[in-house]
């Protein structure tokens, strides 16, 4: 019986050492991100996996703007268009859940069908068009544009929330429209509130997207000026071929202080996404 | 096959009868409709005036008005070029008023192309609102005959928070999509047919239709572009390669790590998983930018590899020809060390899902099957196996789309990196670790070469489609949506 104990304990043991194991494997680039961020020589470190000196000097030198590296502005940038790009995209996603899931029209189905084919074709492709789009209305390097690429098409994205909102009974919808309820207030008053776990979902991805992005972010804020660039843009410039040696330690600084807020709200949103992901494509 | 035939032809087939239903009811109300509802063919306000709907009667005029306006001012300037797409140049003429060399009023290929589109889109959609009014007026005047009550105004602006509340809130979402990546996709498919490259570049010169021509040479045709063909055929192969490796890899490798962390020997798998979603929550610019230099030729990876002496043991044995371990810039080797990084941020995201499913499982049948003595592993095929794939089925589907078109991990780990050394494939401005995707982005960023990079896209979309409708007809019998409600 004892045997058989300290052999269930060992088992346990090395389990989670595997898991332990894994999980320094995963998290070395992350460690040496942060390690990097910390030493006081300002290009890439190819010697030792841990910096020679280290100091905090580069983080210090993240909110001393030089013509390059702007970092407070890019960060007041991003979260504005943030901001616009999330209230934009939540409601266009919501609507299109809700239109699709509880109502009953007869464009539905080709709707649904036509958002299915667009979501195919590759979107780098339909971006360089949209670029031309913007340039002939001078909307290109203005942040009205960007919003606009980030949000106005971002009711293709539909499908995950209106999952979630098929497994909302609809004996309730029924009888709220019974007791004389508009479709309005049932959208508001009932399905919304039942439906915590996608909204929070839906407004936190949103609100990343520029964050994450730097695509299109680059394809529109072209004109170089560095003060109107989003975190990405600017970070990315920061790795170009003749700045690298002396930005890269600055590069992975601003990098943490992006990560930080990002990886935070990631990781209330994967709670949702958890929820909202298998509560839509189990029940529906 | 029948199956999927049969499918697609019952889409088709209901497509098509919906569309001649809705050409009957236009018929009959115009046969059947008074002299009003006729007199609405011109005056899209008629019907209305006649039943005392002035407001909307207004609202339909002002419209009319509008689409009119838009015809005469906007459409006419463009449409009757599209056949050509421009045929005046810009050249410098002597003005004699100004006495300045000026520019003449000349055409601009690429704007004749978009605005023409754009009016198409307007007109079709004007052709689409003046017979759902005729058919709209004609079911006014026969509630009106039948001594029923016509609506108000504000009655039927009701309407809209009610039965039609729908119409509310598609319109904005469904307007964005047809600006912003439909019209743009219609575009650049008409653009695949044109000469749209770096030698006819508007405003400084003209591009034409050319039929099929940038079809023939992606797909091994003669001409100046002859290697388009050669760099065609492996990128896609890579493509292909690399969408069902990386899809491959990612969902096993998911589901093995969230039955790890699930399983009840973990302690604290909460605290495990943060650490686990940390690295993708770190935005991909940063996270794969940062690897990329970690296995740069002159980066920390190679220092250690040449210090344990990893890098002189792989030269004796003739792995590596240079100084150096060219992970991400040598074939071959970016191609495993590219699938190999992307299992590192795709992971925990599969990881992701598989727990949240895993957490639905049904109790019941794992423990009658533990009950009757089935062992960890007989139930982890029998019944854990099956059921994930029923669940994330249509997923993996998604991801291998998704993974065709996966730009960023290419983008960000070989751009400005990796530097073909085959001529035949740099002609045509391709790499060896190039998507289809990235290709056309480095076509047209870099080399303006529009034309190919439309058809290279019309291409991807057409693999992504028939690899969907396949699969899908495959896995998911039927429509479930309704089954759990």
């Amino acid at each position: 019986m004892k045997k058989m104990k300290n052999s269930r304990t060992s088992t346990i043991v090395l389990h989670n050492l595997l898991i332990a194991a894994l999980a320094i494997f995963w998290l070395i680039p992350i460690v040496w991100l942060v390690c990097t961020s910390f030493s006081e020589y300002s290009g890439m470190n190819t010697s030792t996996f841990f910096p020679e000196k280290w100091s905090a000097i580069h983080y210090s030198k993240l909110f001393h703007p030089d013509s390059v590296a702007q970092f407070p502005q890019w960060f007041m940038n991003t979260f504005i268009i943030a901001c616009f790009t999330c209230v934009i995209s939540t409601m266009f996603v919501l609507m299109v859940a809700y239109a699709t899931s509880v109502m009953r029209f007869k464009m539905r189905k080709p709707l649904m069908n036509m958002a299915v084919i667009l979501n195919l074709f590759p979107g780098m492709l339909a971006m360089i068009a949209v670029y031309f789009t913007l340039k002939s209305f001078g909307l290109t390097n203005s942040y009205a544009g960007l919003i606009m690429v980030y949000s106005a098409s971002s009711g293709l994205g539909y499908l995950i929330a209106k999952g979630f909102f098929d497994t909302v009974p609809r004996a309730l919808c029924e009888a709220a429209r019974i007791d004389g309820c508009s479709e309005a207030r049932i959208f508001f008053q009932i399905i919304l509130p039942m439906s915590r776990p996608i909204v929070v979902y839906t407004v936190i991805s949103s609100f990343l997207v520029p964050w994450m992005d730097f695509v299109y972010a680059k394809m529109i804020l072209n004109a170089g000026i560095s003060s109107k660039y989003t975190v990405a843009v600017g970070l990315f410039k920061m790795l170009d071929k003749s700045l690298i040696n002396s930005y890269f330690t600055l590069f992975c600084a601003g990098g943490v202080l992006v990560s930080i807020p990002i990886s935070i709200l990631f990781i209330i949103m994967q709670k949702f996404y958890v929820e909202g992901i298998t509560g839509g494509a189990v029940k529906g | 096959m029948a199956e999927l035939k049969k499918n697609v032809g019952q889409t088709v087939g209901g497509f098509f009868k919906s569309i001649g239903g809705f050409f009957s009811e236009f018929g009959t109300a115009v046969i059947k409709g008074d002299i009003f509802v006729k007199l609405s063919l011109l005056w899209m306000g008629a019907g209305y005036a006649r039943r005392k709907q002035y407001i909307k009667a207004a609202i339909m005029t002002v419209i009319q008005a509008a689409v009119i306006l838009f015809t005469v001012k906007f459409a006419m300037e463009y449409i009757p070029k599209f056949g050509s797409l421009g045929t005046v140049k810009p050249e410098k003429v002597f003005n004699m008023k100004t006495m300045k060399n000026e520019f003449n009023d000349y055409d601009n290929s690429f704007q004749i192309l978009l605005f023409s589109l754009f009016s198409f889109v307007v007109w079709f959609a004007a052709a689409v609102f003046w017979m759902r009014n005729v058919v709209n007026v004609y079911k006014l005047q026969k509630t009106a005959e039948a001594g029923k009550h016509v609506n108000t105004f504000l009655e039927d602006l009701h309407a809209y928070k009610e039965e039609k509340f729908y119409v509310t809130l598609l319109t904005l979402p469904v307007l964005g999509v047809v600006i912003f990546t439909f019209i743009p996709i219609l575009l650049l498919i008409f653009v695949a047919f044109t000469n749209y490259d770096q030698n006819h570049m508007p405003p400084n010169s003209l591009f034409t239709w050319v039929g099929f021509d940038n079809f023939l040479s992606l797909f091994g045709g003669g001409g100046l572009t002859a290697t388009f063909g050669y760099a065609f055929v492996r990128v896609l192969g890579w493509t292909l390669v690399w969408a069902l490796f990386s899809t491959i890899t990612t969902y096993i490798g998911g589901i093995l790590l969230s039955l790890l962390l699930n399983s009840k020997k973990t302690r604290m798998p909460k605290f495990w998983r943060t650490l686990f979603i940390v690295t993708i929550a770190v935005p991909q610019f940063v996270s794969l930018l940062l690897v990329r230099n970690f296995f740069s030729n002159g980066g920390i990876v190679n220092t250690i590899c040449s210090n344990i002496g990893l890098t002189g043991f792989l030269r004796d044995i003739g792995l590596v020809s240079t100084s150096y371990i060219p992970f991400l810039s040598a074939p071959g080797w970016a191609h495993v060390m590219i699938i190999l990084i992307n299992i590192w941020i795709g992971v925990p995201y599969q990881m992701l899902i598989a727990t949240g499913v895993l957490m639905n499982l049904p109790s019941d049948q794992l423990e009658s099957a533990r009950v009757d003595g089935a062992t960890p592993f007989q139930i982890f095929r029998k019944i854990t196996m099956p059921y994930l794939l029923f669940v994330t089925g249509p997923a993996l589907v998604t991801d291998f789309v998704k993974n065709i078109n996966n730009f960023n991990v290419i983008y960000l780990l070989t751009e400005n990196v990796y530097t073909t050394t085959n001529q035949a494939m740099a002609n045509s401005q391709a790499k060896e670790v190039d998507l289809l995707v990235t290709w056309l982005f480095r076509l047209t960023q870099d080399y303006y070469n529009y034309k190919m990079a439309s058809a290279i896209g019309i291409v991807v979309f057409v693999i992504c489609s028939i690899f969907t409708l396949v699969a899908f007809n495959r896995m998911i019998k039927g429509d479930r949506e309704g089954t759990y409600q």
